[in-house]
Formats: C-alpha cells, sequence, structure tokens
C-alpha cells in the first residue's frame, strides 16, 4: 500500500516563508495604523478629544514672546504650540506673523539635542496646515534642514520631516519650489524605492510626497532631478509599499520621454513593473500611458517581454477585459504604437484581440 | 462544433473592422500629462500629528535619570559622531565632509596646492565641487537656497570654537609657562587686564601705607564721635 506523498522540505519552508511574508505586511499595516491614528486635520482635533486645552491666539502670542525671549524652546512649549496649531487656522496665523518666532524653532529644530529636534519638527508638521504664506515660511527657514534629516538615522524625526513636506508640497508651488532646489526629488527617490525592512518603511510617505510633486509642480522639477529618477528606475519593486504610484509619477514628470534615452536594462525593468501590476486600479492607465510614450520611442529592443506578440496580445485582452472606457482609449494608443513597429502581422495581431463593445 | 463555437464571433466582441475603424481615430505617438490629471489620484487630506504629552514627560524623565555620558551615546546612536573631535552631525555625508575638511591632511594639502577644487556641495546628491569654503557657501545659497546661517556649515563650528578660544586668550591670566602648555592650565591669580610685574616697586608699598594710614585716621575719628 502506497502512503500519500509527504511534502516536500521545499514546500515546507515555501509555506512558512508566505506565513512569515504575511506576518511582515500585517505588522507594517497595523504600526502604519497606529501611527496614522496619532494624525489629525485643522481642528479635527476637537471632535476628537473631549478634554482638550482651549489655547486661542492670545496664547500663542504669550508663548510666542516667551520663547523668543528666552532664545529657546522647551519641551513643553513646543507641546502647547503643536496642540494650538491642531486647534484652528488663526492660531497659526498669529505665529506666523510674529517676527523671529519660527527661528527660534529653526534654532531646535538644527540643534544637538535629538528630542528637542523631533518636537520641533512636529510643531513644524502641525504649522505645515496653515496657508501658502505659512508654508512659504517654513520651506524658507526650515526647508534645507527638513530636507537634510531624510538621509538621517531618527526615525521619528525623518517620518515627521516627510508629513511636514507633504503638507508643504500640497499647499503652494512657491514653496515647492525652494524645496525642488534643495534636491529635494532624489532625496524622496532614495527613501521611496529603498528595499523594504524594518528600519526602511517611509515608502509611502516618500510616494506621497513624489506623488504631490507630479500632481501640482512637475513643470518645475530640473532635468538633473528627472535624469536621477531615470538612473535609479530599477530599483523600484513591484511589492515595495507605495508601488501604486511610481507608474502615475513616472508619467506626471516625463521621465519617458523622446529626448532621454532609456537603456534596455531600464526599460525592460519597466516593462516588467507593468506587466506585474495589471489590474483595475487608477494607476494601471498610467501603467499604459508610459508603455504607450515607451513604444513610441520606435525602439523594439526596449520592448523586453511585450516584444513577443503573444505576450503583447495576452496583455492587452487581459485589460480590455476590465471594460474601462478611459483604459480603452489609451490601449488602442498603445496597439497603434506597437503595430507602427512592425514586429507583427497586424492582421493576425487584429484577429485574435478582444475588444468588447 | 467547438471549433464553429469558438470561430463564430461574440455579439459584445468587435470585430477587425471596427477596431481599424476605431484605430483611425485615435492619435499616434506620445503622451503628455495633462493638468489636472485625469484620472485623478486618491486626494490628499494634510495632516497635523498629535503630539502626546506622556512622549514628554517620558523624555523629561529619560533626560534626568541620564548621565551626560548617556546621553552622548543616545545622540551617537541616533546621528553621526566624529571620532575625533565628538561633533554630532545628522547625516553620513556632513560626517564625511567634515572629517576629510577638518581632520584630513592629505586633504588639506590638496586644498594647499589649489590645482582642484576640493570642497563638496552640502547636498550630496549635487555633485559640484569647489576650490574654497565660501563658494561653496555661495552656491549653497544661491543654487540650493540655503539659509546664511546653515548649521551643519563647517566653517561655522570651527568658527565658533576659535572664537572661544580668542575669547579665552584675551582675558589675561597669569599662568605658569610650563603648566600653561600641558593639558589644563594653571591659573594662578586673575589681573583683570593689570600684569603684575616682576620687578621692586617701591611705590606700590608706599600707596599701601597711605591706605592703612588712612585707615587708622578713619578708625580714630569714628572713635572720638562715639565719645
Amino acid at each position: 500500500m502506497n502512503s500519500p506523498p509527504l511534502p516536500s522540505r521545499t514546500e515546507d519552508s515555501m509555506l512558512r516563508l508566505k506565513i512569515r511574508s504575511y506576518a511582515k505586511e500585517q505588522r507594517q499595516v497595523l504600526r502604519t495604523s497606529a501611527t496614522d491614528a496619532l494624525r489629525f486635520g485643522l481642528g479635527q482635533i476637537w471632535n476628537e478629544i473631549s478634554e482638550l486645552e482651549n489655547l486661542s491666539a492670545k496664547d500663542v502670542s504669550g508663548l510666542a514672546a516667551r520663547i523668543k525671549r528666552r532664545k529657546h524652546a522647551t519641551a513643553e512649549d513646543m507641546y502647547r504650540l503643536s496642540h494650538a496649531f491642531l486647534q484652528g487656522n488663526e492660531n497659526i496665523n498669529t505665529f506666523a506673523g510674529i517676527p523671529g518666532a519660527m527661528q527660534v524653532l529653526v534654532k531646535e529644530l538644527s540643534g544637538a539635542n535629538i528630542q528637542r529636534q523631533i518636537d520641533a519638527a512636529e510643531c513644524f508638521c502641525n504649522l505645515s496646515l496653515g496657508d501658502a504664506h505659512v508654508s512659504e515660511k517654513i520651506a524658507a527657514l526650515a526647508g534645507s534642514y527638513l530636507v537634510t534629516y531624510l538621509d538621517g538615522k531618527e526615525q521619528r524625526l525623518k517620518r515627521s520631516c516627510l508629513w511636514t513636506l507633504a503638507n508643504i508640497l500640497e499647499t503652494c508651488t512657491k514653496a515647492a519650489k525652494t524645496l525642488l532646489q534643495m534636491q529635494l526629488v532624489p532625496k524622496l527617490w532614495k527613501l521611496y524605492t529603498a528595499p523594504p525592512d524594518d528600519l526602511n518603511k517611509f515608502q509611502t510617505d516618500a510616494g506621497t510626497c513624489l506623488r504631490l510633486i507630479a500632481t501640482h509642480s512637475g513643470g518645475l522639477v530640473s532635468d538633473l532631478d528627472r535624469g536621477y529618477i531615470v538612473e535609479h528606475l530599477e530599483e523600484m519593486s513591484l511589492e515595495a509599499q507605495g508601488s501604486e504610484y511610481f507608474m502615475y509619477i513616472l508619467f506626471q514628470l516625463e521621465i519617458v520621454h523622446a529626448k532621454r534615452e532609456l537603456s534596455v536594462q531600464q526599460a525592460e525593468s519597466l516593462v516588467n513593473f507593468f506587466v506585474g501590476s495589471l489590474d483595475s486600479s487608477w494607476s494601471a492607465i498610467y501603467g499604459v500611458r508610459v508603455m504607450v510614450n515607451l513604444l513610441a520611442n520606435g525602439e523594439s529592443q526596449l520592448l523586453g517581454c511585450l516584444a513577443a506578440p503573444e505576450q503583447f496580445l495576452a496583455v492587452l485582452n487581459r485589460l480590455f477585459a476590465l471594460r474601462n472606457a478611459n483604459l480603452n482609449c489609451d490601449l488602442l494608443r498603445l496597439l497603434k504604437n506597437y503595430l507602427s513597429l512592425n514586429l507583427v502581422d497586424s492582421n493576425l495581431l487584429l484577429e485574435q484581440l478582444k475588444v468588447y463593445a | 462544433m467547438d471549433t464553429q463555437l469558438a470561430s463564430s464571433p461574440s455579439p459584445y466582441l468587435l470585430t477587425k473592422e471596427q477596431i481599424l475603424q476605431m484605430l483611425s481615430e485615435v492619435p499616434a505617438g506620445f503622451m503628455k500629462p495633462t493638468v489636472p490629471p485625469s484620472p485623478a489620484p486618491p486626494p490628499f487630506k494634510k495632516l497635523g500629528v498629535l503630539v502626546d504629552a506622556d512622549d514628554i514627560i517620558d523624555a523629561k524623565e529619560a533626560t534626568s535619570n541620564r548621565s551626560s555620558n548617556n546621553n552622548n551615546y543616545i545622540n551617537s546612536t541616533q546621528s553621526y559622531l566624529c571620532a575625533e573631535c565628538r561633533r554630532t552631525l545628522p547625516t553620513a555625508h556632513l560626517l564625511d565632509l567634515h572629517i576629510a575638511e577638518q581632520h584630513d591632511f592629505y586633504f588639506a594639502a590638496s586644498v594647499e596646492r589649489g590645482d582642484k577644487p576640493m570642497f563638496a556641495c552640502y547636498l550630496e546628491e549635487c555633485g559640484s565641487k569647489f576650490h574654497t569654503p565660501r563658494q561653496r557657501k555661495d552656491h549653497c545659497i544661491t543654487a540650493h537656497k540655503f539659509p546664511v546661517n546653515y548649521r551643519f556649515d563647517q566653517d561655522h563650528g570651527h568658527g565658533k570654537t576659535k572664537h572661544k578660544k580668542n575669547d579665552e586668550s584675551s582675558m589675561e591670566v597669569d599662568e605658569l609657562p610650563a603648566a600653561g602648555r600641558k593639558g589644563v592650565p594653571y591659573i594662578k591669580a586673575f589681573c583683570f587686564g593689570h600684569n603684575t610685574m616682576r620687578t621692586f616697586n617701591t611705590r606700590k608699598e608706599r600707596q599701601s601705607g597711605d591706605t592703612l594710614e588712612d585707615v587708622q585716621d578713619m578708625k580714630n575719628a569714628l572713635e572720638d564721635i562715639l565719645d
């Protein structure tokens, strides 16, 4: 009598690996939600916390005068200021209008004590909830330090800097221009494409900042910064957090463009990313658009696995099956660029294509 | 029969002619990004951070409990520390610049020779190099919008210590010559700008005698008044 075959050692280890990776993902999700639980929009704190110390503009003026007089801010001062900024725009405008007050916070941000740096960064994060003129002031006075700390070791400081930068990038294009001059894009790209591990968990925040740049200030990104992204295209992994922004950023920043040459490896990594992320999400459209531009280059050696007609056909059929009207327009353009390369008999390809009415 | 089913066109699928018709209406070539982007990515909501009061109390307690050595240790694990002069810097690149510019003799010799720019930009990604720290500072201010008093400027800390040293030496003190050069200077007495003259000075003795006489006179006068 033959006993049923026991699962092999490789199957066991595969299963263990899967369980481990699932547990790791779960930990990351829980950690992110725990951190995000401590985040509030402007004025939202009133609804969430009942026993809240009401801090008015007068209190903010008093605190600002106090830190100016002492030429430094204590942890309590910064804690109260942080709370005051969360409570309303009036408090933020009052503080921003007091000459020399923000400089004291900058002094704490750039000081030698790490705990004070973190407190000051969190203060700036809440201050950045204000209007465009406040963001401009933060970018001019503290921007260089916020950008510098992105390369630092302290996790909480790095995260607070990323949150502050995201708020600024969303608010004001002029402030974004100042930050972009401080080489923000390469620093963000480095964080965005860093291999995911317990120490490097800033991919989502860095991706958010990059997509805000792509949305609001894409035209301000320099050619050098775009060149940096091209050079480091291959470092992006499909499993990385925030990877849904990848194709959007590339398309909005015109990374794949007639004037910019891609190497075969770079193009191949793009194609592999595209083929691996075929789904119904909003980012799929941007993936197709990047592929449209890659094919428009007219170089068949850049197509990677899509150079094989059956592979290309399978991808097209899968995407046409999603029956998304916006996506279909871009897919037809992709098909037209592909046919213009004369890699395959067009009649043969069109006969096997499944486009839904 | 199966082959017949497979070859018969589905009513939901477009025919080759219909696809060709659609293709003729679609433009070819590159696609440009649109402003605003369509479809728009998920909306971004500006969020602040709620600082927990416990964090501040914890940090305070930790600071009071910690000795200065431990504090230095924690700072060094969270930032980059120069082993030579114990200066802490926030990034590896700034520490590299500091070590090269402050403690590397080969670097100093190369600067002295002046045949190539040696001072790298504070931003690692920039890659520009300059002949003098002044040129670098100007570059960082104009090209990268850095503040004039950028704290991690290599000259910034150096200048400060230099200034401190000058301050120390500007105050005239009597020092034992041998002890002053080794380790902690031996300060005999403060003289507040009047150097002790190591000569015979008769005038001093006379002056001191006068003062004593004055005191004696005053004492006598007081006794007279009291009587």
